[in-house]
């Protein structure tokens, strides 16, 4: 058997390399003909992602927001599904239809899905973990490798070379039902005399949820009643970023993230008292001199799961060790736009994982990656990308992921930009650490998903007067994700390869900008249609759940945001519309019903001579929606939260 | 009825203020109820899902009504469903969260389904029976202990005049099961808890009263016409004699050294039991595979060469009024389940759409 495999392998990494090889030449050949080469500065995946869409949050709204997690913050921001289990509890993501499992969540390139689940707890994240957050959507499976299928949450932690001297921050939030927020920080700059840049930033945060909501159930105005669970969240975290830039830009970073959350749910009854405790320790070293970019990173995902004492817990590890190298191409025609970037790089990850589940022991896994990303500008309103990616394993043999994507300029001037855009790519999911060595349940044959999407976008930029902009863009997807797994019921849940899904919809995004001197205002909204349905009939009773929407994905989603601010102050209204939800295969029962969710903040800026504070008052849930969780419990109903962060220079020089 | 719909309507209002004791009251004929008659199917939904429902058969016009209580009450059920049983006009629902501290047993009125009270002071109720008059017996597991295994159980005794529970009578480990022969109740075990011993209560005082060696763990009790309980302990399938309180009768079920017998059911006269035989069958994706078979009371041997029924069920019932068999279906306990029905001797009648992992019967 590992004949075969090997011998396929082998066939698959004599044609990628025959793929690329070609590239290389065309590089060449275009070198040839160029006069400069490009120095590269940033390595940020998203430049090869040429025909995807790519939303970025800005940096005013991750600050605003910076007391909340990112499965609050994220589904106000796009119109992605979450799944959640109640407040502060497991929160998983639905991206375009997809399941939890779909979304690549990096960490300055890493992808930090836990490898036991193939996915994230983003009620564990932080928005204060990171600097820069883009939030990409389909499938970007060539650029970011396992999990991209649809979509990928990108964050970054960036330093802050412009920044004088060092800063502190110090802040903490109080919200209703007695839960508390605080942080403190220090980030700072120092160039030596020899023109050594030397910047970091250390940050301690840290949350008591205790979610005293006063009432033991939630009862909507159609008579529906769900009961309210006790429960706890705590959590705390630790993030040094450290850097250090030579003169001729050649950098060295480490970024070290630390995390431990700890739910307990029926916190005051020690006999009824379930805890679940995540830790993450995510250490990120990197060199990058010229084009070439190095980085070793190591990741410690430990779980522990008891209920009662918790004295004897459910206990998981699992260590990544992961080294990565990459060097880019990047060749500009003089007096032209035609640029030229190749990045070629490959990726090891090494698994060595001791989880109860998998029956004692430790398990060790490694998986290899190699990529070519191909940019090229050909004019200035036509730009191309053709990646390629294969992944390895011992194993099985995963797809050969290439993706191809154009963005064309139709109209490019001062007062409208129109843009389409096209990408069709590959994508795949390797098996999780679950799938393959759980005991008796998992299955070590069990073979990665595969995926094809194929999307089509245009976008419209107008500046409709002096102080006002507006932009509109749609975005139309058809996603086939095949030998999606199954953990089927029928073989007392043991997993297999055993679905096909097929997610296809569209995205409508528009926006209104209004900037005149102190005044700002604006609305931002999107709006998505998401049809999301299983496709293959594998046995006699899955008749009656082909071509029925997916469960917790709704067909409609509408997200929104208007804001006005004045100067130093702000009002954010946020907003969120989330059609029934389906929680059986085949939308027998009642589904979830439809919700409409609204928060609103005020945030400004206080000055106290050097001191500045900022203050942030949140009302969450404003009009008080009844909805349900996974478990058919309530959410959380309205809210408020104060939060001050004060910051200032010191140590000045 | 037609005529006296005044008098009808005017004791519809009466018996809401009089409870259950205006039946008792007239002997004139009582309007009828939606719940009076029909086959109650308890799903017992998907476990961390919460969403077990009770559904309504009514085998007259082959129509099924979904989530009675729901229907009734315009609440759902906070749970899985794990078990029903009418007392003295009152129905009573065991719920089954899949948060610690949760559970509850719903009481309705038996006849029109409406919520008459929820208990909540009690953990992994597994059974319930009328134990007397305006009493219950719920048997409970407790929480289960962090590694999983059992803590000792308890009865949880209901009285229905107050609908509380009066008394928690402590048996083994993991309690499971219970049956009724004259004054005393009979508990037994899930086959998981390794327990041996089958506990008896008196049920004038509400006390364990002494306990029956069984050679291992006794699941699926039933009481046959002699008043001899039938059980089944690992592959057997055991009489006891409730008198004595020893193991009469041990036979096999059958010679698999893989299948075991389960479901154990009555048929009208209670002189034929039927069983399933089946296993979980690792050479074919670990699918619960076997069948349905019948042994009289009176056989010296359980024989297993002709099956009535060549199907494995999440549950299974008999209608004794109109001797029909009915199997439940779970393809996945994310989809709904099948309700399949036979014919005495296995032949096929036809099939109902139910809800979430059909797993009990209860016919009236």
């Amino acid at each position: 058997m590992s004949l075969v495999v090997y011998s396929v392998r082998s066939r698959i990494l004599f044609s990628l390399v025959g793929l690329v090889l070609p590239l290389f030449g065309y590089a060449q050949e275009i070198a040839n003909k160029q006069i400069d080469e490009v120095k590269v500065t940033g390595f940020a995946t998203e430049h090869f992602m040429a025909g995807l869409k790519v939303q970025k949050i800005d940096s005013a709204t991750l600050a605003r927001f910076q007391f909340q997690t990112l499965a609050d913050f994220l589904q106000f921001q796009s119109p992605i599904a979450f799944k959640s289990y109640g407040s502060g509890q497991l929160t998983s993501i639905s991206f375009r239809g997809t399941s939890a499992m779909h979304t690549a969540v990096l960490w300055n390139g890493l992808n930090i899905n836990s490898p036991m689940a193939g996915q994230t707890d983003f009620s564990t994240v932080p928005v204060l973990g990171f600097d820069e957050m883009s939030i990409q959507y389909g499938s970007a499976a060539s650029c970011v490798g396992t999990d991209a299928v649809g979509g990928s949450i990108l964050l970054s932690s960036v330093p802050k070379w412009k920044q004088k001297g060092t800063n502190f921050t110090i802040g903490g939030q109080y919200a209703s039902f007695d839960n508390y927020n605080g942080q403190a920080g220090l980030r700072f700059v120092k160039i030596s005399k020899s023109g050594l840049q030397f910047s970091g930033k250390t940050l301690l945060y840290g949350s008591q949820f205790n979610n005293h909501f006063n009432a033991t159930e939630r009862t909507d105005n159609t008579g529906r009643t769900y009961p309210i669970e006790p429960s706890e969240t705590a959590q705390k975290g630790f993030i040094q970023d450290l850097y250090l830039k030579k003169k001729n830009g050649n950098t060295l970073s480490l970024n070290i993230w630390l995390t431990d959350n700890k739910l307990a749910i029926q916190p005051d009854v020690i006999a009824f008292r379930e805890i679940t405790q995540s830790k993450a320790y995510r250490v990120l070293s990197a060199y990058q001199f010229g084009n070439t970019n190095v980085k070793a990173g190591f990741i410690k995902d430990i779980l522990d799961y008891g209920t009662g004492d918790f004295l004897n817990p459910s206990h998981s590890e699992t260590d990544r060790y992961i080294a990565r190298a990459e060097h880019e191409f990047s060749i500009k025609k003089k007096d032209s736009f035609q640029q030229t970037s190749l990045r070629i790089g490959g990726e090891f990850v090494h698994y060595v994982a001791k989880v109860d589940g998998y029956g004692g022991g430790s398990i060790t896994e490694s998986r290899q990656d190699v990529f070519a990303l191909l940019r090229q500008q050909f004019t200035q309103k036509l730009t191309a990308s053709l990646n390629l990616r294969q992944a390895f394993s011992t194993r099985y043999v995963a797809p050969f992921t290439p993706s191809f994507g154009l963005e064309y300029a139709v109209i490019s001037n001062e007062k409208t930009q129109i843009k389409l855009t096209g990408n069709i790519a590959k994508s795949y999911r390797l098996p999780t650490l679950n799938e393959r060595y759980w005991k008796v349940l998992g299955n070590i044959n069990i073979q990665p998903e595969s995926g094809l999407n194929k999307e089509v976008g245009a976008n419209w930029k107008q500046v409709v007067s002096a102080n006002l902009n507006a932009s509109l863009g749609v975005n139309v997807y058809h996603n086939l994700i095949d030998n999606w797994t199954y953990w089927n019921p029928d073989k007392g849940y043991r997993v297999e390869n055993l679905q096909q899904v097929l997610s296809q919809g569209f995205e409508i995004t528009g926006s209104i900008k209004y900037l005149k001197d102190r005044i700002l205002g604006g609305v931002l909204a999107t709006y998505a249609y998401t049809d999301a349905s299983q496709q293959k009939v594998y046995d006699v009773y899955a008749v009656d759940i082909i071509g029925k929407q997916l469960i917790y994905v709704p067909l409609h989603t509408l997200t929104g945001t208007a804001y006005v601010g004045k100067g130093d102050w702000s009002l954010n209204v946020q907003g969120l519309y989330n059609s029934e939800r389906f929680i059986t295969f085949d939308h027998s029962g009642r589904p979830f019903p439809s919700y409409f969710i609204v928060n609103s903040t005020v945030s400004g800026k206080i000055h106290f001579g050097k001191i500045q504070s900022n203050l942030i008052f949140q009302v969450n849930n404003l009009t008080d929606t009844v909805y349900p969780s996974v478990r058919k419990n309530a959410m959380p109903g309205r809210s408020f939260s104060l939060g001050l962060v004060f910051s200032g220079n010191v140590f000045n020089h | 009825m037609q005529f006296n719909s005044i008098y009808v309507r005017s004791l519809a209002v009466v018996s809401l203020f009089l409870g259950l004791n205006a039946c008792n009251s007239t002997s004139e004929p009582e309007p009828s109820q939606p719940y009076d008659t029909g086959v109650f199917v308890l799903n017992g939904g998907n476990f961390f899902d919460n969403n077990g429902t009770i559904s309504l058969y009514n085998p007259t016009t082959k129509t099924i009504s979904y989530d009675v209580f729901q229907k009734e009450n315009t609440r759902a059920l906070s749970g899985g469903v794990a078990g029903y049983t009418e007392v003295d006009g009152k129905g009573l629902i065991l719920v089954d969260n899949s948060t610690n501290g949760s559970d509850a047993v719903e009481i309705v009125s038996a006849r029109t389904f409406k919520s008459v009270a929820t208990i909540k002071d009690l953990e992994n109720p597994r059974s319930v029976i009328k134990a007397s008059t305006n009493k219950a017996y719920v048997v409970c597991w407790d929480v289960l202990n962090p590694d999983y295994s059992y803590k000792l159980g308890y009865v949880a005794v209901i009285d229905l005049t107050t609908n509380k529970i009066t008394k928690k009578i402590p048996v083994q480990n993991g309690a499971e099961g219970i049956v009724i022969v004259g004054n005393e109740a009979f508990i037994g075990n899930t086959s998981y808890s390794g327990i041996k011993t089958i506990t008896v209560i008196d049920i004038s005082k509400d006390e364990v009263s002494g306990t029956v060696a069984s050679a291992g763990a006794a699941s699926n009790l039933i009481v046959d016409a002699n008043n001899k309980i039938w059980c089944t302990i690992g592959k057997e399938i055991v009489r006891i004699n409730p008198t004595s309180k020893v193991v009469e009768t041990r036979l096999t079920a059958g010679t698999s050294t893989t299948k075991s017998p389960r479901n154990l059911t009555l048929n009208a006269n209670k002189t034929a039991i039927f069983f399933e035989y089946s296993f979980s069958d690792s050479s074919d994706g670990y699918k619960q595979k076997g069948d349905i078979f019948s042994f009289n009371i009176s056989d010296a041997t359980i024989s297993t060469s002709t099956s009535l029924i060549k199907r494995a069920f999440t549950g299974f019932g008999f209608d004794a009024k109109n001797g029909i068999i009915y199997g439940g279906i779970t393809p996945s306990y994310k989809q709904a389940g099948y309700v399949i029905r036979y014919q005495t001797n296995g032949t096929l009648i036809d099939s109902v759409k139910a809800e979430i992992a059909p797993n009990g019967f209860l016919f009236k």
